[in-house]
């Protein structure tokens, strides 16, 4: 099934499953296969990310899995209204219910789609078996603010001379992703709803119950969000990656692989730490294969 | 099934996700790279592997095809590749049945 209609809304969904030869899922014997939602990002950002990198591995080792587009993303509708963060978790009870899931889910989410698990976590705290956030925003005092920042700073960089040749001259996927990005930030209210977002209280934190773990790059710009969550969840597990950004999920996702066959094998151990590539030092004889890339 | 009614399927399937009228531009070959030739977006190609899953169903095993690539093999698919894929899926049926 790849469209669902929830909440009012059609979205596209992919649900993927073990492979033949796994057990069939059987609740009633005490063997159900662990079901894991992935949620994605705001505006440049789409199931895919997560397709192309955890999903399928995740399935493949014996989970059911649920990718679905976020409302007004990927090959989602986009209605013109209803992009606050309450909207965003009314999206995740909705689909669940018209997918016939009511179990507690394990959420993995990506940036924004971490917030969403976070609040979802803490309004449907029996609904959660797990959480893991990618480089998840906490939504601190300030946040939506700094959220619709960046959203106008890439509607501002869309709508400059040089940036409209370049989109318009790098092809159809280019094209394509650059008109749905502007239709979102213009044309709905996902910038009006982020700046009245208001914070998630951080009482209900300490009382979370399901076990987080958390993935950030030390030098993300919300790696704070991830020490500030540490003080107040009760069950934190925060895995941080030293020499990465914000955008770990594609940077290194064998790494992030790695660390949720952990989370989901019963944390045995202590949690793979992630070593950064060790770069040869350029010789004199030969320019370093990444010069070419730094120069241009 | 032969490899070219596999090729001449995932042709059709490329047409609704991508429309018909950008692949009359394009001739679908083997050799055609997903990305680089037909500048399939991620999530078109998601949308694609989606119906491709429908069609063959669990005849063929596209989670563990998948799983086995990195996001730059992902990204470097040729159509070529998932053919062949799926034929030697249907063949292991066939064989087995």
């Amino acid at each position: 099934m790849a469209d669902v209609v929830a909440n009012g809304v059609r979205f596209h969904v992919q649900q993927l499953t073990p492979p033949p030869g796994f057990a069939p899922d059987s609740p009633d014997s005490g063997e159900a296969r662990p079901s894991v939602v992935f949620i994605h990002g705001l505006v440049m950002d789409n199931l895919s990310s997560f397709y192309y990198t955890l999903a399928n591995p995740l399935a493949a080792a014996g989970a059911d899995v649920l990718l679905y587009d976020l409302r007004g993303h990927g090959l989602s509708e986009r209605p013109p209204l209803g992009y606050a963060l309450e909207d965003s978790v009314e999206d995740l009870v909705g689909l669940l219910f018209e997918l016939g899931i009511d179990g507690p889910v394990h959420i993995v989410g990506n940036s924004y789609g971490g917030t969403v698990g976070l609040a979802f976590a803490m309004a449907y705290p029996s609904r959660v078996a797990s959480l893991v956030l990618v480089e998840g925003h906490f939504a601190v005092q300030g946040w939506g603010e700094e959220m619709a920042r960046t959203l106008w700073g890439i509607a501002f960089g869309m709508e400059l001379e040089e940036a409209r040749t370049w989109v318009a001259s790098a092809g159809r996927k280019m094209t394509r992703m650059a008109g749905k990005a502007d239709a979102l930030i213009n044309g709905t209210s996902l910038v009006e709803d982020l700046l009245t977002a208001v914070p998630l209280p951080r009482q209900p934190l300490a009382s979370l119950a399901c076990p987080v773990l958390a993935m950030y790059g030390d030098e993300s710009d919300v790696i704070d969000r991830a020490r500030d969550l540490a003080s107040l969840v009760p069950d934190f597990t925060l895995n941080i990656l030293q020499g990465c950004g914000h955008s770990i999920l594609m940077e290194v996702p064998a790494h992030l692989r790695a660390v949720l066959a952990w989370w989901f094998a019963g944390r045995v151990g202590p949690a793979p730490l992630y070593q950064p590539p060790v770069l040869d030092p350029p010789s004199a004889s030969a320019a370093h294969p990444l010069a070419e890339l730094v120069a241009g | 099934m032969d490899a070219d009614t596999i090729l001449a399927d995932i042709t059709q399937m490329l047409a609704q996700v991508i429309g018909e009228d950008y692949l009359l531009e394009v001739d679908v070959t083997m050799d055609t790279a997903f990305s680089g030739d037909l500048e399939l977006e991620s999530i078109e190609f998601v949308a694609l592997a989606g119906l491709m899953k429908e069609h063959y169903g669990a005849a063929v095993d596209f989670v563990g095809f998948l799983a086995d690539m990195d996001l730059h093999e992902i990204i470097a698919l040729r159509v070529g590749q998932v053919v062949d894929h799926i034929w030697l899926c249907l063949e292991a049926v066939g064989s087995r049945g």
